[in-house]
């Protein structure tokens, strides 16, 4: 519980003179609110299309009422069910887009953070660094002018984008761990380099990366989004919140629930998720957490001392023998 | 009364040492000695030349390396394989890509950005008719970012945890992730549709947009939305640190007034974290000219650039993909020199 009450909350906290269980309250909500904030979204994207039932008869575009909770859209389709069609894309996307730049961050950033060899640290981080200053939109935008980029593409697109800043986190996060001296001790001891790496920097780093992928998995979102908004990587009609938006918008006068219902569910998961993953990171950034062994031990061990049982009942605990 | 002459002591030992700790802008700038600082400098610059050419050859790679070029997408409807092969010979792109690359560098070195598949005009005039909207958007947002980013940072840090700082930190934070194009279209309908405030698009006004501010109203508070909040949580979290610092605590024991403390002591080291975000944010920026433009049709360079993508017009996405690359490289090398500039000390990138 002490965990939500670090670093720069904590700071807050003390400056208003907040104790107890007020002050944990205080500091809580943010993350709280967060969570539920986009639970809605989260659920109507996951749980939408299980219960969306059959496209109905199409109907004249952009109309109000006759048996559509939500009205038509600019085909004449029933809103509701294209609003619970079209998170799925979104929320999949993203979380494709962010697992993949995952994949190729983490080990990029770990042979960065545990190589001896200068050059090859160079080799592998200096070309990322030149690609961290091209704008994210304008290279996924270059690219559908030419190719015309489907779901996957856009999520590969994305990853793509996301990688260098992922990789340098990622390096910097393993360096630190990757310069205790327990590494040296690893090493002497001729442990193989994937022990080393995986076994102990990598599970070091673990959490960092974890808060870390949270973070970005906002920032994906926006990416994927805010490209299906301008037609990359979707059908033109195609059951999508960003593509709604887009496609509606013509009718905003007459039929504004068509716009505003998915421009509000895509706000709502940006906001939620956002808050609730900063929240993550805040409690990550301000524990201090004492780092893992180099060997676990061995169950084992606790056995030992069982033999020393019978002797408890004439140190009970409480007395100052017992406490030794 | 002794502990009066105990707490005099300690503000005599530190007041000593106060030299150090409070050292002038001049003092602090001439501390970096005068070589690393040129080597620094010349590593920096290297960096964004050696970005500028990622630029160029990525725009390049991304759009004509790569099988399936420009012929096959502009063919389109009829994929004829004779009507292919004569867009190929017409465009040049049965030549090799190097010698194409190096034709389009040499164009691009001496100003020519080539000539659009579409309407044949030269690329150069798209850029110049896109590019006053874009740069008036742009511009007021940078004018108004500044200010609103560093009050808002300064509100909020005044009195960490206070009932101003919470409401400023949440609101931001929530804000700093929502995509341009929902937050736009929900401040349409509330403030177009439903107040009749403000005109939803700038449909019917021209390029003229100066001449009609309520139009630009939308359009900037939406291009905000992001860079403010991102800027504004930096000067915050610089801000704390700042007033919890040594220096401050020893200007304040000199008697100096909190106005003068905490604008001329703390902010500029807060700033410093933010000058970067400030170029970091050009990115957002130029991303959220496009969706900006599109949503509220603009006629400025994100509509040319939506335009070109749609027709696969490759020689203006081409030309305008490289504009905004160099922009942003210009931009965050010249933060990074301002990052420096106001806080040495700190490591900046490269």
């Amino acid at each position: 519980m002490q965990g939500w009450l670090t670093g720069e909350r904590l700071k807050c906290a003390v400056g208003r003179g907040l104790t107890g269980e007020r002050l944990k309250r205080a500091a809580r909500w943010p993350g709280r609110a967060g969570l539920l904030i986009a639970a809605v979204p989260l659920l109507l994207a996951l749980l939408g299309p299980l219960i969306a039932g059959d496209a109905g008869p199409r109907t004249a575009s952009f109309t109000l009422g006759g048996g559509h909770w939500l009205g038509t859209d600019f085909v004449g389709r029933d809103v509701w069910r294209q609003i619970l069609l079209g998170g799925q894309s979104v929320v999949l996307v993203a979380l494709a887009a962010t697992a993949l730049a995952y994949a190729i961050a983490v080990p990029l950033g770990l042979a960065a953070a545990l190589t001896h060899r200068a050059w090859l640290e160079e080799l592998l981080m200096r070309p990322l660094d030149v690609l961290l200053a091209i704008p994210s939109l304008l290279l996924i935008l270059l690219v559908a002018a030419v190719f015309s980029p489907g779901a996957a593409g856009l999520a590969l697109l994305v990853a793509l984008v996301n990688i260098p800043d992922a990789a340098r986190i990622v390096r910097a996060a393993a360096s630190e761990a990757a310069a205790r001296p327990a590494v040296e001790a690893l090493r002497m001891q001729g442990e193989t380099w994937w022990r080393t790496a995986v076994g102990y920097v990598g599970r070091s780093a673990l959490r960092t990366f974890a808060a870390d992928a949270g973070v970005r998995l906002t920032g994906v979102l926006y990416l994927v989004a805010t490209a299906a908004f301008l037609g990359v990587g979707v059908e033109p009609d195609a059951a999508d919140w960003a593509v709604m938006v887009d496609r509606n918008r013509t009718g905003l006068f007459v039929q504004p629930w068509a716009v505003v219902v998915p421009a509000l569910l895509i706000v709502a998961l940006s906001m939620g998720g956002n808050l609730f993953f900063d929240a993550l990171l805040e409690r990550e950034d301000g524990e201090n957490r004492k780092p893992p062994r180099p060997h676990p031990k061995p169950f084992r061990q606790y056995f030992r001392y069982f033999r020393y049982f019978r002797y408890l009942r004439y140190f009970p605990r409480h007395t100052k023998e017992g406490r030794r | 009364m002794t502990g009066g002459v105990v707490g005099d002591s300690v503000g005599t030992a530190e007041a000593l040492g106060a030299a150090e700790v409070v050292p002038s802008r001049t003092a602090r700038a001439r501390s970096v000695p005068a070589a690393l600082l040129r080597s620094w400098l010349a590593r920096r610059v290297l960096l964004g030349v050696a970005q500028t050419a990622a630029v160029v050859l990525l725009v390049f790679a991304l759009t004509e390396a790569l099988p399936g070029d420009a012929a096959v997408a502009l063919a389109g409807d009829q994929p004829d394989p004779a009507r292919i092969a004569a867009i190929r010979t017409e465009l040049g792109l049965d030549r090799p890509a190097a010698e194409r690359f190096a034709d389009w560098v040499l164009g691009l070195l001496h100003g020519d950005l080539g000539t659009s598949l579409a309407s044949g005009r030269p690329v150069a005039t798209y850029l110049a008719d896109g590019f006053g909207p874009t740069l008036l958007l742009a511009a007021l947002t940078v004018v108004l970012l500044v200010p609103a980013g560093v009050g808002l940072g300064v509100l909020a840090a005044r009195r960490a945890g206070s009932l101003a700082d919470r409401l400023v930190s949440s609101a931001t934070l929530a804000v700093y992730a929502v995509p341009e194009f929902a937050l736009g279209v929900l401040l349409v309908t509330l403030f177009a549709l439903r107040l009749g405030w403000l005109p939803p698009t700038a449909v019917g006004f021209g390029g003229d947009l100066l001449a009609h501010p309520a139009v630009l109203v939308l359009p900037v508070l939406v291009l905000l939305s992001r860079p403010v909040c991102s800027i504004s949580r930096l000067v915050r979290a610089g801000m704390i640190d700042a007033l919890r610092s040594p220096y401050v605590r020893q200007a304040t024991r000199y008697g100096l007034s909190t106005a003068r403390v905490r604008y001329l002591h703390a902010l500029p080291n807060a700033l410093a974290p933010a000058a970067q975000q400030l170029a970091r944010t050009v990115d957002w920026l130029l991303c959220g000219v496009i969706v900006v433009e599109a949503l509220f049709v603009i006629p400025g360079l994100g509509t040319v650039l939506m335009n070109a993508v749609a027709e696969r017009d490759v020689p203006v996405v081409q030309g305008l993909a490289v504009v905004f690359g160099v922009i942003a490289v210009v931009l965050n090398l010249g933060a990074d020199l301002v990052a420096r500039r106001l806080a040495p000390r700190a490591g900046v990138a490269a």
